[in-house]
């Protein structure tokens, strides 16, 4: 028993402190999100912007769709040297050409892609750090399943994202293990997990009732 | 010298006792935090998951929501900025929740809006000429309500047509911040606790490192690579 005390304790501990810069990001976006803080301007005529001529655009690229669309574009992204994250796909049919944003946490690209001429407009822009921070805690999230994840960052910040999950969904349990082993303070962390469910529970109802 | 010697035993003692009284309430804090906010904590960590995770079958709500039409006649509420009749409306058809404007509709048009609470959405059609509304009320099973409490904040970001409008999105926000703060609080109160264990200082730097460097690399690593 006291062995499983002491690994549990040092797991507890390691696992926490692994964990608390990613508890640091996902709590201090949370402000940023509750209050709508991170104003994000698109990438206008006032950022740096470079025409590129394309080699080797899909001659089908206007015809797929989703993810095979994104993917066939990736190529072309990596010709134009822009990194990160595809958001979405937008075909301007009365222009001919495709609209893709492009994200990295703090940074933003929109890529025009001219399909008749085969030239590609990059624009760019630099964000805030509270854009970074909100941007990763909203990544992968529930839009644009389909293409979410395209790019390795995001595909590496999904399982990051996850383990941070079940890191602390074992912090949380092995905190209380630890707890019951304080005689002492059993009584008030028993009125405070009360008090907790009380609040909370009692918010629930108020609220989605 | 016996005077001065006192005096100095007595600052350390009271140096000595303040630190630990410190440290004592530093690791109180740490639990007390923790216990408090459990199921606050267990909420938003779980439904997280399920934000990430779409299309797992169990948790779909949008495809299995019950939804009901139905019509009323209403009062017609008098010149007001559309916020006031939007209430006025609430208040006659008997809904509560946060107000979600659609983008700016024609002149003449319907007045058209959304009253969302976690587990339920209700469209609003109110036709101000006639006097008649349609109201189509989407009520989402279990795990709808849990997604939308982990998003439940009632702004947006860049959207200037919608504020927080109701007293208990406000009350929820104020929740959000609060479970926030205090993880932010618990991971400064676990360094302090960590740093007193020598034994165990050399492990946690390096779990510690571990953290900070495949985290940081996302927020700030990967600017300074472009």
């Amino acid at each position: 028993m006291r062995r499983l005390y002491l690994i549990t304790r040092d797991l507890h501990l390691y696992c926490g402190l692994f964990l608390s810069p990613f508890v640091l990001v996902f709590s201090v976006s949370v402000f940023y999100l509750v209050h709508g803080f991170a104003q994000r301007p698109a990438p206008g005529a006032s950022d740096t912007s470079r025409t590129v001529v394309i080699l080797g655009l899909p001659p089908d690229i206007v015809r797929l769709q989703g993810r095979a669309r994104v993917d066939a574009l990736r190529p072309v992204l990596e010709q134009l040297d822009v990194q990160g994250e595809v958001d979405f796909v937008r075909h301007v049919a009365s222009e001919h050409r495709l609209i893709v944003p492009v994200r990295l946490p703090g940074h933003d690209t929109i890529v025009s892609v001219d399909y008749d001429n085969r030239t590609a407009t990059v624009t760019s822009r630099h964000q805030s750090l509270g854009d970074a921070l909100v941007y990763l805690h909203k990544m992968p999230g529930p839009h644009n399943v389909d293409v979410r994840g395209n790019s390795r960052i995001i595909g590496l910040w999904r399982v990051l994202a996850d383990a941070t999950v079940y890191l602390l969904l074992f912090i949380t349990l092995s905190g209380i293990y630890l707890w019951t082993a304080l005689r002492a303070e059993r009584r008030i962390g028993l009125v405070l997990i009360l008090a907790g469910a009380v609040t909370f529970w009692g918010l629930v109802y108020v609220i989605a009732a | 010298m016996s005077s001065q010697l006192d005096d100095v035993i007595a600052s350390e003692r009271r140096e000595r006792s303040t630190g630990d009284v410190f440290l004592v309430w530093n690791r109180r804090l740490h639990y007390f935090l923790g216990l408090y906010l459990l199921f606050f904590c267990w909420l938003f960590v779980f439904t997280g998951l399920l934000l990430n995770h779409s299309r797992w079958q169990f948790a779909q709500y949008w495809p299995n929501r019950a939804q009901i039409t139905t019509e009323h006649e209403f009062q017609v509420p008098e010149a007001a900025p559309d916020i006031e009749r939007a209430r006025d409306l609430m208040r006659q058809f008997g809904i509560a929740g946060e107000i979600q404007w659609p983008a700016p509709q024609p002149a003449g048009a319907a007045l058209a809006f959304q009253v969302n609470r976690p587990g339920q959405v209700i469209e609003v059609k109110a036709d101000l000429a006639s006097g008649r509304a349609t109201l189509q009320r989407n009520d989402l099973n279990a795990w709808g309500i849990m997604q939308a409490l982990h998003t439940f904040t009632g702004v947006r970001a860049a959207d200037t047509r919608n504020a927080r409008d109701w007293t208990l999105t406000s009350v929820w926000a104020l929740s959000m911040d609060a479970v926030a703060a205090g993880l932010i609080v618990m991971v400064f109160s676990s360094y302090i606790m960590w740093y007193r264990l020598k034994a165990k200082r050399r492990g946690g730097i390096v779990a510690l490192l571990l953290g900070c460097i495949s985290c940081g690399a996302f927020v700030a690593g990967l600017r300074w690579l472009i």
